[in-house]
């Protein structure tokens, strides 16, 4: 898209969104102000708006890594919940000192992740199943394998909601601002969004992922495995989710709770495709995704604009967005 | 044995969303288009249909406005398919976002409260009725439809070679429209049935991704009308079954989880391979 | 309706553009009713789009085409649906009804009758997918007769047949010419147009450039015209003492019509073995199979030694590959030219350094390439799918002959490329011969062979047929050999 069309199109999703306002009997030029300021007024707002983008940004990453591999891992959403349920199972058992006990909650939530992206990448690479049915289905299956689990087995006993038990204090991700709910997870994420950036553009590993999603027969050509392709590129697409599913659980909610996640995965599908499947691009746009998260709900209590005009422009901007190609035509499913 | 008569019922009543759902898909499927937006079709066919029945009082005029609001929105999926060359999948997801965002947006701007309309005049138990007659009726006239009249011919052939639909005089791209237009007022009926035919009022996120199981459904039944519509009735009869197996033990989550689940293990291709169309999904 | 005596189309002024690139300048052209008249002309000349004009499948940007009935277009891919059976392929569109009800026993009687009348037999009830591709060829034509048209296009219809399926083509359409109908063949098979064709117009950048009646020219005229001014002369084959190469014994490869049934030959170092056979008698499978991108049985062998593993061993044991379809078999194409050339090589030094891609390796590659096949790009920056058909042929002919290749295996390398890349992708490939490459070339073009090999296997139903060495070359025996004679 060129930068007019992308200006065009800003203006048109703004003027669908005031309009969309107006309708609700709000003045469209006060909710976007208390959008704005909900998102960016003051420090806690910030915070919490970083807390919306790290949200975001890891599965954003996930999303744009299987895309580039020429796989359409709409998945992230249940590879996320995944992630945190096993984070949480992990954290709520462990008893161990922080520095044991972080990375341990984190890599757990990883290999959740891992686990579910990896059997939709089974699938594709031993059957030539479709990714985009699996992966849909695989998100249903995550959360009521999530609620079954919160609710029976792992209920905590004295929590009231559908969530595992608190994890103890030392296992919570440090703060990076006092008083705020800013972890360093943040940091991490812009830390892999740097490293996914090096790995496409240097790496022969890169180079071979997104030779298979560009090019596949030329790829298969110059000896890179399809089969395995697909299933590396979405087992490691789904650690990534889960792995920002983890940090949701051990930096924001401190337990897995089946609300867990507002949709962030498929919220990351936009984030991926406004970024332009780049990495840094995508840091951007999940900060700007990051503002309509957090600041819809002084929206909806300052300007009494329902909050969920957000979701609304969210599918718009995913549909004006979907002109970008992504993958090639696939292989037929089943 | 009236409880095996109720079980039926239940069955049937949980397979008519799904049966006109999975109708819907096989419709765009068949004519080469991916169509993940039922779920979205869906859900606006039963908040239209709630919604319209609130304003008129009268039910039958929001099952026709249910309808429309389903064409509407696939349809759109078909415009930006055939005009735009979009991504039919991730479009698809953009237009499920945005049917889950513009009704919970519309209930509260409509009713003032947020989750779900007031009760409406439903359509009855005598129209619950008629609409599962419709379902299966439908299943039968598609089948006949696709395999013994020109359009079928045109719409199989448009998902499977849409060029030589071109150099055969015909528009594939006003088919392939066509063909969601008419699969979104399907998936629109599913959700008034829904709405107005199993209960009488919207409530945010009621379709419960019966889209997406209609997707499977599709798969299972190899992309045949009366395939598809088989394995939504066997989807609807496990959805029943939950019921009955309530205090059995066995979780209510496992047996909601079979239908994907069952999809899932479509993919290994262990039920028999079929091929999807060989146009399924490319824009053009 | 123009009643133009004589004319069964007539074309005024075509111009078509796409973007800024016109592929049609400023074009006339009349079609006489009972004639058959030759369009030739190279690649990008503009053919295949007038073709497209004159039936109406696409609208000219100027000019205008006046027909006094339908014009059918046989396309050279034929755009048939595979999975639907022949009376459903040539109903489509214009169905007998009854009722609301397609009249399937009137489609079928419609095929059958068609069939009989032009001599085209063909089984309504089959599965065009199961249709070898001579046959399937006459259900695209039937197609189009069945909409009586006045005018019959078809582009580049022989290539896919063998001579006698060519000639048994020519005797149809003479047949329907005598009925009335102006019947258009494209091709660039130089010996069809004199022997068939009743007159020639070439077309060269967008315009014509000759017309004449073919008893009045010559195929050197035609031939000139076409390239506009002579043949560039190929690299010249130096004597090589060749040495085993490549040898492979009884290989089976593929299924169906197209499936490679138990062949076995060598290729030596230095010498050039042309494949020749119609298309779809498992040359594709004997390629594929060679670079290990489809199962297969029996044996390979390179200098002695078991040929195995995936092609990306294969390519390190030094079998390169130019693969059939170049833009996706062989190029990444919105990559650039610098870091396509990396591919097949990425996963080794020099092009790759620890666990990165080493870049200056790889432009100092494509530079080096785009220097010896004279890629007309504006950098080695630019993307691939930049650029023209030929210069992407050369960059793919220029990766696999980079690296000192010991094999060498061409898939009709020369297809749909300008005469003059094609003519520096034959010698680049007789000078790896000469370097002591063994190369396998593939071709559907007689002539290519036997102006570049130094052997010929023949290849009819995936087994080999008949093999011709340089100095026997037979083109009538190797012609029948190809349509399957014993």
């Amino acid at each position: 898209m060129s930068r007019r069309n992308a200006a065009i199109f800003a203006a048109v999703l703004l003027a669908i969104a005031a309009g969309a306002m107006a309708l609700a009997g709000a003045n469209p030029l006060a909710g976007f102000a208390a959008l704005l300021r909900g998102a960016l007024g003051g420090e806690r707002q910030l915070s919490e708006t970083l807390v919306q983008t790290t949200a975001l940004l890891f599965p954003s990453l996930a999303v744009a890594f299987a895309f580039r591999a020429g796989l359409f891992n709409i998945g992230a959403e249940g590879q996320l919940i995944v992630g945190g349920l096993f984070a949480g199972l992990a954290g709520a058992a462990l008893v161990a000192p922080g520095w044991i006990a972080i990375p341990v909650i984190l890599l757990a939530g990883a290999a959740g992740g891992a686990i579910w992206g990896g059997i939709a990448g089974a699938l594709r690479a031993r059957f030539g199943g479709n990714e985009v049915i699996a992966t849909l289905m695989l998100n249903i299956v995550a959360a009521l394998l999530a609620n079954y689990l919160v609710v029976g087995p792992f209920h905590a006993p004295a929590a009231t909601g559908p969530e595992t038990a608190e994890l103890p204090v030392s296992s919570w991700l440090p703060v990076l601002i006092p008083g705020t709910r800013l972890t360093i997870s943040l940091l991490l994420a812009l830390a892999l969004a740097g490293a996914l950036s090096f790995m496409f553009a240097r790496t022969v590993f890169g180079y071979a992922l997104q030779a298979a999603g560009e090019a596949p027969q030329a790829a298969a050509r110059a000896g890179i495995d399809l089969r395995r392709t697909a299933l590396v590129a979405l087992t490691l697409s789904g650690a990534i989710a889960g792995f920002g599913g983890a940090t949701l659980v051990a930096g924001v909610l401190h337990r897995f709770n089946v609300a867990l996640s507002p949709g962030y995965g498929f919220i990351a599908i936009a984030v991926a495709l406004v970024g332009g499947l780049d990495p840094l691009w995508i840091v951007l746009a999940a900060f700007a995704f990051g503002i309509l998260q957090s600041g819809s709900l002084t929206m909806q209590a300052l300007a009494h604009v329902p909050k969920d005009v957000v979701g609304f422009v969210e599918g718009l901007a995913i549909l004006g967005l979907s002109a970008r190609r992504i993958a090639n035509p696939r292989e037929e499913s089943a | 044995m009236a409880e095996l008569l109720d079980f039926f019922q239940l069955a049937l009543v949980k397979a008519t969303p799904l049966i006109f759902a999975a109708l819907a898909g096989v419709i765009c499927e068949r004519s080469g288009i991916l169509n993940i937006a039922l779920e979205g079709g869906l859900t606006v066919g039963a908040f239209t249909g709630a919604a319209v029945s609130f304003e008129t009082g009268n039910p039958l005029l929001g099952l026709i406005a249910g309808m429309l609001a389903g064409a509407l929105l696939c349809g759109l999926l078909g415009v930006a398919a055939t005009r735009f060359g979009v991504d039919q999948i991730v479009a698809g997801i953009g237009l499920n976002m945005l049917a889950a965002g513009a009704t919970a947006f519309a209930v509260v701007v409509l009713f003032g409260a947020p989750g779900a309309t007031p009760e409406v005049h439903a359509l009855g138990s005598a129209g619950e009725t008629a609409l599962i007659a419709v379902a299966v009726v439908a299943a039968l006239a598609l089948q006949l439809g696709f395999d013994r009249t020109p359009w079928g011919l045109r719409l199989r052939a448009c998902g499977e070679n849409p060029q030589a639909v071109l150099s055969a005089g015909l528009d594939p791209r006003r088919i392939r429209v066509l063909a969601t237009l008419a699969g979104g007022a399907i998936a629109g009926l599913g959700g008034v049935f829904l709405s107005l035919g199993e209960l009488d009022l919207y409530s945010d996120g009621m379709t419960a991704g019966r889209g997406f199981i209609a997707l499977a459904a599709v798969i299972f039944g190899r992309w045949t009308p009366l395939g598809a519509a088989g394995a939504a009735l066997a989807f609807g009869a496990l959805s029943a079954l939950q019921f009955v197996l309530q205090r059995s033990g066995v979780p209510s989550e496992l047996m909601q989880a079979l239908p994907y689940l069952a999809a899932l293990a479509a993919l290994t291709g262990i039920v028999g391979k079929a091929r999807a169309p060989a146009a399924d999904g490319v824009s053009l | 309706m123009v009643e133009t005596a004589g004319a069964a189309l007539e074309a005024i002024g075509i111009v078509k553009r796409f973007g800024t690139l016109v592929a049609v300048d400023g074009v006339d052209l009349e079609l006489a009713r009972g004639e058959i008249h030759a369009l030739c002309g190279e690649n990008g000349a503009g053919k295949s789009t007038l073709a497209r004009i004159l039936a109406g499948a696409l609208a000219p940007s100027a000019g205008r085409v006046a027909s006094d009935g339908p014009v059918g277009l046989v396309h050279q891919h034929f755009e048939l649906v595979d999975r639907l059976r022949v009376w459903e392929n040539v109903v489509l569109g214009r169905e007998p009804r009854r009722g609301l009800r397609l009249d399937a026993a009137a489609a079928r009687e419609r095929v059958r009758s068609l069939a009989r009348e032009y001599a085209l037999d063909v089984d309504p009830d089959a599965v065009v997918e199961s249709l070898p591709v001579g046959i399937a060829q006459r259900v695209e034509i039937l197609r189009e007769l069945a909409r009586e048209p006045s005018t019959l296009v078809l582009d580049e219809p022989t290539a896919v047949l063998a001579p006698r399926e060519i000639d048994a083509l020519f005797a149809t359409l003479r047949s329907l010419a005598a009925r009335g109908a102006a019947i258009m063949v494209i091709t660039h098979k130089l010996q069809e147009v004199i022997s068939h064709a009743n007159r020639v117009t070439v077309m060269r950048g967008g315009r014509v450039v000759l017309r004449a009646a073919t008893a009045e020219t010559s195929l050197d005229a035609i031939a000139r015209a076409m390239v506009g001014g002579d043949v560039p002369a190929l690299a010249t084959r130096r004597a090589v003492t060749p040495h085993a190469a490549f040898a492979a014994r009884d290989l089976r490869a593929g299924d169906g019509a197209h499936a490679l049934r138990g062949a076995s030959f060598e290729v030596r170092g230095g010498e050039i073995v042309g494949i020749a056979g119609v298309e779809g008698n498992g040359q594709s499978a004997l390629c594929d199979a060679i670079a290990g991108v489809v199962p297969y049985a029996g044996e390979m062998t390179l200098d002695g030694e078991p040929l195995r593993g995936n092609p990306g061993a294969r390519t390190a044991a030094g079998v390169r590959t130019i693969p059939q379809d170049r833009q996706r078999e062989a190029l990444v194409l919105p990559w650039s030219i610098a870091r396509n050339v990396a591919l097949g090589d990425h996963t080794r030094p020099p092009l790759r350094r620890g666990w990165s891609l080493d870049r200056q390796a790889c432009d100092a590659l494509a530079t080096e390439i785009v220097r010896r096949f004279d890629v007309r790009a504006a950098s080695i920056r630019t993307s691939v799918a930049a650029l023209s058909g030929g210069n992407q042929q050369k960059v793919v002919v220029g990766r696999a002959l980079a690296h000192e290749p010991r094999v060498v295996i061409a898939y009709q390398p020369t297809r749909g490329i300008d005469v003059g890349a094609a003519s520096l992708v034959q010698s680049r490939l007789i000078e790896a011969r000469n370097a002591g490459a063994a190369v396998l070339l593939v071709s559907f073009e007689l002539d290519e062979l036997l102006a570049v090999a130094d052997r010929i296997l023949v290849l009819y139903r995936g087994a080999i047929a008949g093999e011709f060495v340089r100095e026997g070359f037979d083109r009538a025996r190797i012609g029948a050999l190809m349509a399957g004679a014993a």
